[in-house]
């Protein structure tokens, strides 16, 4: 699922790459990027935490980077985007410049830097304008799920479409996604992919969801097969299961006897009973037994 | 509303069920009876389904009109979500009246959603209380060839449904027709379209739920759902679905952060609903995204506020997924709170660990049942239960 989501085939969505500090999500990102570029489409990052040598060596021409990596909170006197712009009016002035007919993909490097600073309702707000507006077609942000509260991180990836959570992999270079994807309808995928990226930031799928993790030892170590070394024969050949089902067994009746006792008829066994002189005795009053 | 109804009318579903009789109470009161409603058999209260024919029996028969159900989402918010949608369509199908306010999805979205009813008089799952008749073909007595004697006792149903009909039963892979949804009038509340005032700074409450809890008291009292409007006109009941109150999108941080700023404004929004609904005949049933609630406290606040409390956790994405215990249901059911309406206790559900599965036809709500593993797969240990 991996390469559906880098294929970007469905506007609208807003993916977050969720990483931690075990393992960096960035690569990741500068992946989806890469992709966008490769469809011409318009990418506009805003970009907090590297700069834009760090994070695109070479200035291509439908990249749109907003500086908000050397003054984000607006210390100096000329700021070129700090974090307080980040709400619907200026992202929209600020999409607004491109003169591209489609809509462009937005790229957010990081949530959690903006999540510092403002607070989480403003920010889950300005997403969902974001969404709804039809400003942008995509929005792919970076999240780093161990610097917040888990009530945050669950509030911003409950707005997301897919998340994409990366966990180191069992060997150097690998790395785990656990990715949820949410449809319209309301459906939930789940699937796990082991990919690395390459130099040219291509992502390459090694193998889909081989857990040789302890998880999968334990039931098989318990699924022994009981009837596997007898001594004896515990399976029928066809002869014998034919026999088997002729015998007839004691309690076993033909069916008329069956229907017989089945449908039997609602006088068959009754008790009559008249009640009698004596059987009037009531327990609670101690008079009753006086013979008087 | 909490007074009972002192009238026993005709029921309300289009072909009487066979075990009602046709006496009726007499009475001196006329009070007018409203379609979809039915008066509960335990205490009087009047009732309405919620559109799930096994929620309704855990409710105690229905949803008493004038309460709060509160509907703790999943995961995923994917089965909480179904049961809004079944609410909603339950008061189309009655011809109810219907409010959806909601922050997040435009309500005219999710009214598009309704699942389609099944219209069909034959009901799906018609519990067995009748034995069978003696005209079965023969050929029927193969059926058990070692335990023919218990061929006609009635089967035991696990799933829980009471056994006169009350609700309907949806198709959720079909959308309801607009002409039928159509019929139906709709108020709605979309968070996006009320600009945010400034925010006043004395009262405990947010303004988005102060704006809601103004719409819904407008709506109530235009329309005529106030108990003390005068009873010469019809009366009809009012259905509030609020899906995903709470969330950040409604401005509140108590989904974001473990304390925080203004804790208190869900749980006085639900104090000021309930208010609203003890005098008005209204029900509302509200999602909540627990999950991310972190508070306990909090969370145990709103449970308390609410008349019924009902958490769904759903198995995707947890372990409990590959758990061959529940490898037939889709997650677990637990009730948080049961009504105590004009009474000092209330009936607690007999049994605890539930289970829901979301079937086409029906959404089920059954006892966990114990799948023995060794063996052939279908054989089951089948608890008794009760009907």
């Amino acid at each position: 699922m991996l390469t559906e989501l880098l294929q970007g085939s469905d506007a609208g969505g807003f993916i977050i790459i969720r990483d931690s500090a075990s393992c960096s999500g960035r690569h990741l990102l500068k992946s989806f990027i890469n992709a966008a570029l490769n469809r011409e489409e318009d990418v506009h990052v805003l970009g907090f935490e590297v700069s834009e040598e760090e994070l695109k060596g070479s200035p291509v021409q439908r990249l749109h980077f907003h500086n908000a990596y050397s003054d984000p909170l607006g210390w100096t006197d000329k700021p070129t985007f700090t974090v307080h712009q980040f709400c619907m009016e200026e992202l929209a002035r600020l999409l607004k410049q491109t003169s591209h007919p489609k809509p462009a993909t937005l790229v957010i490097d990081s949530l959690s830097w903006i999540l510092r600073h403002v607070s989480p309702p403003a920010v889950c707000a300005t997403l969902h304008q974001l969404r709804k507006g039809g400003a942008v077609r995509a929005i792919v942000a970076l999240l780093h799920g161990d610097m917040h509260q888990r009530g945050t991180v669950g509030s911003v990836c409950h707005l997301a479409s897919s998340v994409i959570t990366v966990a180191p992999g069992m060997k150097g270079g690998d790395a785990v996604a656990k990715i949820t994807k949410r449809s319209k309808s309301g459906k939930v995928v789940q699937d796990e992919d082991i990919f690395t990226i390459n130099n040219d930031l291509t992502v390459v799928i090694q193998s889909k969801h081989s857990q040789v993790g302890h998880k999968q030892a334990d039931p098989e170590e318990q699924e022994m097969d009981p009837t596997a070394h007898l001594t004896f024969n515990l399976r029928l050949s066809n002869k014998e299961r034919e026999a088997k089902e002729k015998l007839a067994l004691p309690f076993v009746f033909s069916k008329e006897k069956k229907t017989a006792l089945l449908h039997s008829s609602p006088g068959s066994g009754r008790i009559l009973y008249e009640p009698d002189a004596n059987d009037d005795y009531d327990q609670e009053d101690p008079d009753d037994d006086l013979d008087v | 509303m909490a007074a009972p109804v002192s009238t026993v009318g005709k029921p309300s579903a289009e072909r009487l069920p066979l075990n009602t009789t046709s006496f009726q109470k007499k009475t001196r009161t006329k009070l007018i009876s409203i379609p979809g409603t039915r008066p509960s058999v335990q205490n009087g209260q009047l009732l309405v389904s919620t559109g799930v024919t096994s929620l309704d029996y855990l409710l105690g028969g229905g949803l008493a009109v004038g309460t709060v159900l509160l509907v703790e989402e999943d995961r995923y918010d994917s089965y909480s979500r179904m049961i809004l949608k079944y609410f909603l369509a339950e008061g189309v199908v009655c011809r109810h009246e219907l409010f959806v306010a909601s922050a997040q999805d435009n309500p005219d979205d999710i009214l598009q959603e309704l699942p389609a009813p099944i219209l069909d008089d034959v009901a799906i799952h018609k519990p067995v209380e009748q034995p069978r008749l003696s005209c079965e073909p023969q050929d029927s007595l193969d059926a058990m060839k070692i335990a023919w004697r218990y061929q006609n006792l009635p089967k035991v149903q696990s799933a829980l449904a009471s056994s006169s009909r009350f609700g309907h039963y949806y198709d959720v892979s079909k959308t309801m027709e607009p002409e039928i949804r159509q019929a139906a009038k709709c108020h709605r509340f979309y968070l996006t379209e009320h600009p945010t005032q400034s925010p006043p700074t004395h009262s405990t409450m947010l303004e988005s739920y102060s704006a809601l809890l103004k719409s819904l008291q407008e709506v109530i009292n235009s329309e005529g759902f106030d108990v003390a409007a005068p009873m010469s006109k019809s009366r009809n009941i009012l259905r509030i679905g609020l899906p995903s109150l709470g969330s950040a999108l409604w401005g509140d941080d108590l989904s974001c952060h473990d304390n925080p700023r203004n804790g208190h404004a869900l749980a006085t929004f639900f104090y000021g609903l309930r208010a609203m609904l003890r005098s008005s005949l209204a029900v509302a049933v509200v999602t909540v995204p627990s999950h991310l609630i972190q508070d306990r406290a909090l969370m145990g606040n709103i449970t308390r506020l609410c008349d019924n409390a009902i958490a769904l956790e759903s198995f995707k994405g947890s372990e409990r997924e590959t758990n061959p215990l529940y490898k037939d249901y889709h997650g677990l059911l637990h009730v948080r709170q049961v009504p105590h309406l004009n009474c000092l206790a209330s009936k607690l559900p007999d049994h605890k660990d539930l289970a829901f599965k979301l079937k086409r036809k029906q959404f089920t709500i059954e006892l966990c049942q114990p799948v023995s593993t060794i063996g052939c797969q279908k054989s089951k240990v089948k608890l008794l239960t009760v009907a």
